[in-house]
């Protein structure tokens, strides 16, 4: 049998030797699918690729969550000095160490030469040709409008001038009668001044024309300009990348380094690094699925987006978690140092975060159910036409909520590792139907878009949702597998590993 | 009254102090192994596992908990399906008033089961811990204050189908307790 046995020394961890078979299964469906897809995706035409750049965004967001779901846990446990799970951290740590896996896999949403970006985020089609078309116009106009303001100020001037001349001619005026012109005389100055001062250079005009332009054409685009524009978004998409990729690797190092000389320094880092890394994380994380989400829609907007899919996250990795946890303890490896209440405080922070989820979830549709305001309804009225309504009851109230809530109340459920453990598999499941959707929905209305007739679903597009989905998936578990293998499966030399094992709750 | 205090006083406990903690706990063990049922630990703060030492199985405060819970939950739905759609249909932001409007039920839906679940807790609690009441023997104790210092203190109560007066004094001084003292009610 495989792993630790009575009598060896917790301080030498336990080595993970990763199913030769799953591991190559993993590798030929993720890299398999993967070839495939991308083949199809080049191969199949405009449309195609735009429906196709949904199935891949859907993919990768899923599993997205659960790296960073793990990595969550991982910066929580520092940062409230946890102690009892430091002998689940390496899982968390490994879970989170997906990310730039995931991130990677994300690069094509990015490029534009994959045609997913403009077919994703309208507003990058949309901006530039609004743009485009502002500038062509601006251009004409340019000249027109040079001579208009040139006669302006010569009017203005002579205004000015006029008035002048009528206050001269007065014979022995009232000093109110002359406080009255050359208040007036003032004011025409003023605006004079003001005319005279405007740049009427050709490309300031243009500028000023286009600007006047774009905001004819495309009003929302316009005054979101300076967020949703692409050089911003370039700068954000790559901080996200650093950020998110940067985190993950540097608690795992730390944490892996502390496994082989045991110096309490590097648990000291974690901590402190946590506490500084967590906001970072909040605003990365946040504003990415702003970025890649909430933008599927550029007229809509929630504030709490960002909170909404993080509760998602937090849970679902859990559930990863106490699976990978099953998984590991049925093939022998960490029996001997995680217990039942490892488990019980496992499941008890899943059922936390059912209950967190879903009040946020409902919190979100509620206000917007209830105020009913015409800019923020889209995203439900989206959601509620043709079969989604019916979807969003059956699998995100009932099966997302109401069911493992009512089943993670009992004591035992949370205590027996198979129980708590297919009660992870249906949260992921249908965390997989929360994923479909937040981003399903817009592709219909989107692709269909100016075609006269908007369609709710691109009819076949499914096979690429689950193209996609196995693909990313068998990358993920590949990588999964490998770094479970690559170090200790707990970390064998930190301070509060004896607090961890002998944990009572 | 002077007759009650006249009354000749009758045993109520033996109280046995033990150094620490890890005495107490193994104390505990063997107390439970031989089958006492009436009896308590008191220690200045809680200690991991004496649950399972102590042979203490599952509160069934939890399902009190549920019912109450559960009928805040029922309470409150029918407190407002039947005022505010059966009742008197209000029409509010051109809301459904049918089943559809369930959504704008759930906040104080939501607030009275935990309104009510709090309520079974505490009052299904003072109800089985016989709360609250006037005195109670152990504060005839001269050791009992210790607990809440430095004492990690025993008490096995004289209504215990397996007390003897004597035999259950030599059990404790066996398994390890310094000074016990006798309780009187």
């Amino acid at each position: 049998m495989a792993g630790l046995k009575d009598g060896d020394d917790f301080k030498d961890g336990e080595a993970f030797k990763s199913p030769t078979l799953l591991k190559l299964l993993c590798a030929v469906v993720g890299f398999g699918g993967l070839l495939l897809f991308f083949i199809l995706s080049f191969s199949l035409g405009e449309e195609k690729t735009g429906a196709m750049g949904y199935s891949w965004l859907f993919a990768v967001i899923f599993f997205l969550t659960l790296g960073v779901g793990g990595l969550f846990w991982t910066l929580l446990h520092h940062a409230s000095n946890s102690g009892w799970g430091t002998v689940v951290r390496r899982l968390m740590e490994n879970l989170g160490s997906m990310i730039p896996f995931m991130m990677v896999l994300a690069l094509p949403l990015v490029f534009p030469q994959f045609g997913f970006r403009d077919a994703l985020w309208e507003w990058f089609p949309l901006r530039e040709a609004a743009l485009e078309s502002a500038g062509e116009k601006a251009e004409k106009e340019a000249a027109g409008y040079i001579t208009e303001q040139e006669a302006k100020v010569k009017k203005a001037q002579k205004a000015v001038d006029t008035a002048k001349v009528e206050l001269a001619s007065l014979n022995s005026p009232s000093p109110g009668h002359t406080a009255y012109f050359e208040r007036k005389i003032k004011g025409l100055e003023k605006e004079a001044a003001k005319l005279n001062e405007k740049d009427l250079s050709e490309g300031a005009v243009i500028a000023e024309l286009t600007d006047k332009n774009f905001l004819k054409k495309e009003a929302l685009l316009f005054v979101k300009r300076g967020y949703l524009n692409e050089r911003f978004w370039y700068f954000r998409v790559t901080f996200y990348f650093v950020v998110l990729i940067g985190i993950a690797l540097v608690i795992r190092r730390w944490s892996i380094i502390q496994d082989s000389d045991g110096d309490p320094k590097w648990f000291r880092w974690m901590r402190r690094g946590s506490c500084g890394f967590l906001p970072f994380f909040a605003v990365a994380w946040t504003f990415l699925v702003f970025d890649w989400l909430m933008a599927l829609d550029y007229t809509w907007f929630s504030t709490m987006w960002g909170v909404y899919l993080f509760a998602g996250s937090a849970l679902n990795s859990m559930g990863l978690l106490i699976l990978m946890l099953t998984g590991l303890r049925k093939a022998g490896y960490l029996r001997n140092v995680v217990t039942l209440e490892h488990y019980h405080l496992m499941g008890k922070l899943m059922h936390a975060f059912v209950i967190f989820w879903a009040y946020i979830a409902f919190s979100q549709f509620f206000l917007i159910w209830y105020a009913n305001i015409t800019e923020e309804t889209k995203f439900y009225l989206t959601r509620n036409s043709d079969f989604w309504n019916t979807y969003t009851i059956c699998f995100l109230v009932i099966g997302h909520f109401f069911i493992p809530f009512g089943i993670l109340l009992i004591r035992s459920v949370k205590k027996t590792p198979l129980v708590v453990s297919i009660v992870a598999v249906w949260n992921l499941l249908m965390h997989v139907f929360d994923i479909y959707y937040i981003i399903i929905p817009e592709r219909g209305p989107s692709l269909t878009a100016g075609t006269g007739h908007i369609a709710m679903t691109i009819p076949g597009a499914w096979i690429f949702d689950v193209l996609a989905f196995v693909s990313v998936g068998g990358i993920f578990g590949f990588f999964l597998l490998k770094q479970l293998s690559s170090a200790s499966l707990f970390p064998c030399r930190d301070p509060r590993l004896d607090e961890s094992l002998n944990v009572v709750n | 009254m002077s007759d009650s205090t006249a009354k000749p006083t009758s045993l109520f406990a033996y109280v046995a102090e033990f150094d620490n903690a890890m005495d107490l706990y193994h104390a505990a063990e063997k107390v439970r192994d031989a089958g006492f049922r009436r009896w308590d630990v008191h220690t200045p703060y809680p200690i991991h596992g004496m649950d399972a030492a102590m042979g203490l199985g599952k509160s069934w405060l939890s399902a009190v908990v549920l019912v109450g819970g559960t009928t805040g939950f029922i309470f409150a739905l029918f407190l407002q399906f039947f005022t505010q759609v059966s009742l008197y249909p209000t029409v509010v932001q051109s809301k459904p008033t049918n089943l559809f409007t369930v959504p704008a039920f759930f906040p104080v839906t939501f607030e009275l089961t935990i309104l009510f679940s709090g309520f079974s807790i505490l009052f299904g609690l003072l109800i089985w811990i016989m709360l609250p009441r006037w005195n109670h023997p152990l504060f005839n104790s001269s050791l009992f204050p210790k607990s809440t210092d430095d004492g990690f203190l025993m008490v096995i109560e004289s209504r215990d189908p397996k007390f003897k007066k004597e035999k259950t004094r030599d059990f404790l001084t066996e398994i390890g307790a310094g000074e016990i003292e006798e309780v009187s009610h």
